[in-house]
């Protein structure tokens, strides 16, 4: 008992928080009947979950890296763009596989270039030039293998051909997919080897970079046999795909739309992972001294990633069905139970008088608390995690102990927009997806992390709950306004005063406490 | 003299700033020496240097007959060097416990070097579920000191270990120091003079980004003049 006096003792402007939020809530649901303030809560809660997918990655990698990634919201929506064409266009990502394949066959040879090359001294001239040729002759060939690879896709500027079409299409359960496009055997064995060869020359440019910035070095006495033996099972893979393609484009189409929607789920977080990898591990890495152009860098980078968006899926929102798990009316549906409602594939279940969505209010939810469960067991219970954790406060110690910090930096920035890319697709089915969704997510985020604390993993899911609960009461007494005393009609927030709700919330937290609720005071 | 560490002649730069602008340091196996000179004198950026996390600009630095300038400081860590700041640089929300795993190299490595590790620093054992932010300074020191000797390291370099402690806790730091010193060499700053000489068995001086003079402890304890005029001290 004394103990827990104690605690409050010492962290009383926490207490006082909590009891005040609580009171706040407590107030907000006195002026709601039990089934709408329960569906409010449990909205809250999805648009939290969401916002912590976000608002996690974010802040990750800000803790570690220190790096603001602002292209962070266009990476939540590159992973709803994602997904959605694996969900609706199972064929068009099939005939991605292979090109995507072979590519990276081609780019695992860096290790074999490094180890050739580790014995050639370069000029200084040499070394500034060489490298660029190499990578802008590397993009030349892929970019003339990829135009020659049968991909079978949409037309943005035809009405009828375009992913619009084809997301009403599956919506109204009659997905029509084109014809597949077809190459003869010269220009298809060219395209392939191009793409390899591609890949090649662009490991090989960045070999050559590397070597120019550390000088000629001792060569390590063997062969890197692995990198080679992945490549070639990365090939097979390739030529497997391509073989195999009419075959798993039906098996897609004919598996449903619930076993589709785990492989977007699957898909764009792993295209998430690697964009992220691929970010850090190019354009972040030489600007790490340089916070002002890494800031300019994302900022841009997001703007890119936006008009390639719009540039590949057109301009318009796009629809994204439930999958059939969460989709059906009728028959036994409205579910009275959870179980009822898993039995019956149930849309909604009828809950204390209310409707709840079982893909928007339960599934992604749950989503987001098993997300928050594994991250915290990788944290809290890894050698990684450790790594992280410690890394966040001192990383140069802890590559004075011998651990490679940058290859822990390129893996928190794969695991961050990989979140973020789930965070994208499971909104898809709930939000539409479209090229500005990642924006006003990326406000609340960084809205949540204010109030929860910049980069502790824990404040980022608090200030996430608080953000999603307040929007979505805001939202509710919208609809059916508040009583205020000294106001004759209801008072009904309008929609903008949604965001602006948060805002303020985070002004009022940080003025009371300046580093957010668990931030460490510095 | 059969040297573990030498650094030729090296320099380097913070930022525009010559900080290194010529140290030369040769580090003997088998035994302690001590870097000395004033506050700002390029001692921590020796080290630093030697890591790699401030790399020189010319200069070698050979460990075990290979050069290892140049290379990233995991690398050269890896190597076998173990690095006690002048900070401490105590993982806060680590416990004592993953503040000892996170220096493993090797699956085993804490396990093996427990008996040495806790024989240096009973009280550890003691602590060991504790967050680095609940220890006192001398227990961090301690710590940090026990971190750098899990992994299997040739060479510690240690900066400043009894800065801002208790008397009690120096004289069994020092203990602690010599008694590791008998099986790893160690490279060891130290404002303290009177902890220094004890210590080491050689020196050398640095003086505004320079090595002015080396040898072994014993002449320059003779030697007041060159205490006084390097060293401030009597």
């Amino acid at each position: 008992m004394t103990t827990i006096i104690d605690t409050i003792r010492k962290n009383r402007t926490q207490a006082v928080t909590l009891a005040a939020l609580i009171v706040l809530f407590l107030l907000a649901i006195q002026g709601m009947e039990t089934g709408d303030w329960i569906i409010t809560v449990l909205r809250g809660l999805s648009v939290a979950a969401v916002t912590f997918l976000v608002a996690s990655g974010f802040s990750l990698i800000f803790g570690l890296m220190d790096v603001l990634n602002l292209a962070h919201g266009t990476l939540f929506m590159i992973g709803a763009y994602v997904g959605w064409t694996a969900y609706v266009r199972p064929d068009t990502l099939l005939d991605l596989a292979t090109p995507a394949a072979l590519f990276f066959a081609g780019l695992l040879l860096l290790p074999l270039w490094d180890h050739l090359l580790s014995r050639v001294r370069l000029s200084h001239r040499a070394g500034r030039v060489l490298p660029w040729v190499v990578i802008v002759l590397g993009l030349a060939v892929l970019a003339f293998g990829f135009a020659r690879y049968p991909t079978t896709g949409w037309d943005v500027s035809v009405y009828d051909k375009s992913p619009v079409v084809f997301g009403v299409q599956l919506d109204l359960g009659q997905l029509d997919l084109p014809k597949p496009t077809t190459a003869d055997g010269g220009q298809l064995v060219l395209s392939m080897l191009s793409l390899l060869m591609g890949g090649g020359l662009l490991a090989l440019g960045l070999a050559v970079f590397a070597m120019r910035n550390r000088g000629a070095m001792a060569a390590a006495a063997r062969l890197p046999w692995r990198a080679v033996m992945i490549a070639l099972v990365l090939v097979i893979i390739g030529i497997g795909f391509f073989l195999l393609n009419d075959a798993l484009t039906a098996g897609l189409v004919q598996a449903g739309t619930t076993w589709r929607f785990l492989l977007a789920v699957v898909v764009a977080t792993l295209v998430g992972a690697g964009l992220g990898a691929l970010m850090e591990s190019t354009l972040i890495r030489p600007l790490y001294a340089r916070p002002i152009y890494q800031l300019m860098l994302t900022l841009g980078l997001g703007v890119i990633g936006r008009e390639v968006v719009i540039a590949l899926w057109g301009r318009t929102q796009m629809q994204m069905p439930k999958p059939a798990l969460f989709n059906t009316v009728g028959k036994g549906c409205p579910a009275q139970t959870i179980f009822d409602a898993f039995a019956n594939q149930c849309s909604t279940i009828n809950f204390m008088g209310s409707r709840i969505r079982t893909y928007n209010e339960i599934f992604i939810f749950v989503i987001g608390v098993l997300v928050l469960v594994v991250v915290w067991f990788l944290l809290q219970r890894t050698r990684i995690g450790m790594i992280i954790r410690a890394g966040v406060q001192d990383h140069e110690m802890v590559e004075a102990l011998g651990i490679n910090v940058r290859q822990v930096f390129t893996f928190v920035f794969a695991l961050g927009v990989g979140l973020a890319a789930l965070g994208g697709v499971l909104a898809g089915p709930s939000m539409g997806v479209s090229d500005d969704m990642g924006e006003s997510l990326l406000l609340s985020a960084l809205i949540a992390l204010a109030i929860g604390g910049l980069t502790s993993f824990p404040g980022a899911a608090a200030g996430s709950l608080l953000v999603g609960l307040l929007q979505q009461f805001i939202v509710k007494y919208g609809q059916i306004g508040i009583a205020l005393p000294f106001l004759a009609q209801p008072f009904k927030p309008t929609p903008p005063l949604v965001p602006a709700s948060t805002l303020l919330l985070m002004v009022i937290i940080l003025l009371v406490m300046p580093n957010g609720l668990f931030g460490r005071k510095e | 003299m059969d040297n573990l560490l030498e650094v030729r002649d090296v320099h380097t730069f913070i930022g525009q700033f010559h900080i290194l602008q010529g140290v030369t340091v040769n580090v003997p196996k088998g035994a302690i020496t001590a870097l000395l000179g004033r506050n700002g004198a390029g001692k921590t950026t020796t080290l630093k240097t030697i890591l790699g996390l401030t790399p020189p600009r010319q200069g070698q630095v050979v460990l075990d007959g290979q050069e290892i300038q140049g290379r990233r400081t995991f690398d050269i860590s890896a190597m076998g060097i173990g690095f006690v700041p002048d900070y401490r640089a105590i993982f806060r929300d680590l416990t004592v416990a993953e503040n000892l795993q996170i220096a493993e190299r090797k699956k085993g490595d804490l396990a093996r070097r427990q008996e040495l590790i806790f024989g240096l620093f009973p009280d550890l054992q003691r602590l060991i579920k504790l967050r680095g932010t609940q220890l006192s300074g001398g227990q961090q020191q301690m710590l940090a000191i026990a971190r750098a000797l899990v992994a299997d390291n040739k060479l510690l370099l240690i900066d400043e270990p009894t800065e801002g402690l208790a008397p009690v806790i120096i004289e069994q730091m020092m203990a602690a120091i010599l008694k590791l010193s008998a099986d790893t060499t160690v490279l060891l700053v130290e404002q303290n003079f009177a902890v220094a000489s004890q210590l080491a068995k050689h020196y050398v001086i640095i003086e505004e980004g320079r090595s002015v003079q080396r040898g072994a402890m014993p002449d320059l304890l003779k030697d007041e003049e060159t205490i006084h005029r390097y060293l401030g001290a009597a």
